[in-house]
């Protein structure tokens, strides 16, 4: 049903503004009489007053409205102040620290041993790399300090035996380089406790050929992610004049290489797929890798032999990993930066 | 004037049909519970029926008491809600 006949401008609209509040109204006094009907019926019926039959208990139980306490009447921050005795170190201890100060010096928390653990390696590195200095005035230069590396991270390797981080880590990597980390004379993983020092020509060699190598500073670790087959050519010399991809090919014969059983298949495909990548002239590894693999493909038709599989690997590792498009320069060109 | 008074009883009427009328008051008297004001209109009944006799206290007794003080003690913001409902459901269905 419409209503054409109020409009809303002028006089009428304090009309109905004046509806509305009588509208408002009614409602208020209904919700009014709602109540009294209420509490007469529970006057008649005798449960109006039942809560205040024990004047005893209602004192006891009145609300508290004191500053300072809660309606309770219970302090907030009693214990606050306190000071408790440690059982172990039998020092007074705050109440609100009680707890962590326990955690550390009872060496039971989660911290508590990492925290420990961390002392003990700095403790290690300090005293190993005063000695050292002497030896090692070249590698101190650089970020790295060999030294101190080998036992720190020995010290590591052994605590963490059985952590989930080190078998997956390894599972990883086995299954992609086969049997190249459990064959070498040492074990490496990011765990190991690697001397650069003590490692002879040949095993730095075929250690860096397949892995990355770099040692943290802050953790001791070496870094292995695996490295690209032409990655110690680099390392080795920073240019090599090749003609041709033959020479290279048998260049890269010679190093150390795991049984991987990628197919021939894969790795025309893996070339195909990076022969158009640059080389740039300094050492990226990954840029690198590519570069040669390529030109390897090209020049060579398919690889056999431990280099090839070598490079497999690590193409199809690379393949994994993001990388920028390059553009497809020619061989010769190739060549050219690389000189 | 009567055209005013048609009017009223036809939004009445539509406030009624539409069951808004019923929500209205529901919706009142959960607020009412909600900011507190039920309870204080109950302590305020106590003093009454102690003052009058637990006995003999009437219906019309409460209602004279309470329903003016009640008016009084609704906040603003419930009752600036209300209105705000009613003016909508007028300008929804009055025109």
């Amino acid at each position: 049903m419409k209503m054409e006949d109020m409009p809303l401008s002028g006089p009428d609209n304090t009309k109905l503004e004046a509806l509305v509040h009588d509208i408002y109204s009614e409602l208020v006094e209904d919700a009014c009489l709602g109540l009294c009907f209420e509490v007469h019926r529970a006057v008649k019926q005798g449960y109006f007053f039942l809560d205040e039959t024990d004047q005893e208990s209602m004192k006891e139980f009145e609300i508290v409205d004191q500053p300072g306490v809660d309606i309770f009447g219970q302090v907030y921050n009693q214990w606050k102040n306190k000071e408790c005795e440690c059982p172990n170190c039998k020092r007074l201890i705050a109440a609100s620290r009680f707890a962590p100060h326990l955690e550390k010096c009872l060496g039971m928390g989660r911290n508590s041993s990492r925290i420990a653990n961390r002392r003990l390696a700095s403790n290690n590195n300090m005293s190993k790399s005063e000695s050292d200095q002497e030896d090692n005035d070249d590698l101190n230069d650089n970020d790295w300090s060999y030294g101190a590396e080998k036992k720190a991270k020995k010290r590591k390797s052994d605590k963490n035996q059985n952590s989930p981080r080190r078998s997956k880590s390894l599972k990883h990597k086995n299954g992609e380089l086969g049997s190249s980390i459990t064959s070498e004379p040492y074990k490496y993983n990011y765990n190991t406790g690697i001397s650069y020092e003590t490692l002879g020509p040949d095993e730095v060699r075929s250690l860096l050929t397949t892995q990355c190598g770099v040692i943290s500073e802050h953790t001791k670790k070496m870094c292995t992610r695996p490295s690209l087959p032409d990655a110690d050519a680099v390392v080795e010399s920073d240019s090599f004049d090749i003609p041709d991809g033959q020479t290279l090919m048998s260049r890269l014969q010679w190093e150390d290489s795991p049984d991987i059983s990628p197919t021939d298949s894969a790795s025309s495909k893996a070339s195909t797929n990076h022969s158009d990548s640059r080389k740039p002239k300094k050492k990226k590894r990954t840029s690198l890798g590519l570069n040669s693999v390529g030109v390897v493909g090209v020049g060579g038709g398919s690889l056999t032999g431990g280099s090839s599989s070598s490079a497999q690997s690590n193409i199809s590792l690379s393949t994994k990993k993001k990388r920028p498009k390059l553009s497809a320069p020619s061989i010769s060109s190739i060549y050219d930066d690389l000189n | 004037m009567s055209k005013e008074f048609r009017m009223r009883a036809t939004v009445n009427q539509k406030l009624t049909e539409m069951g808004e009328r019923e929500r209205l008051k529901e919706l009142l008297r959960v607020k009412l519970t909600e900011c507190g004001w039920k309870d204080q209109m109950k302590a305020h009944c106590k003093e009454v029926i102690k003052e009058k006799g637990l006995e003999h206290v009437t219906v019309e007794d409460l209602v004279v008491e309470i329903t003016p003080k009640g008016r009084a003690l609704v906040p603003d913001s419930v009752k600036k809600e209300l209105l705000q409902r009613i003016r909508a459901f007028l300008a929804q269905h009055a025109t």
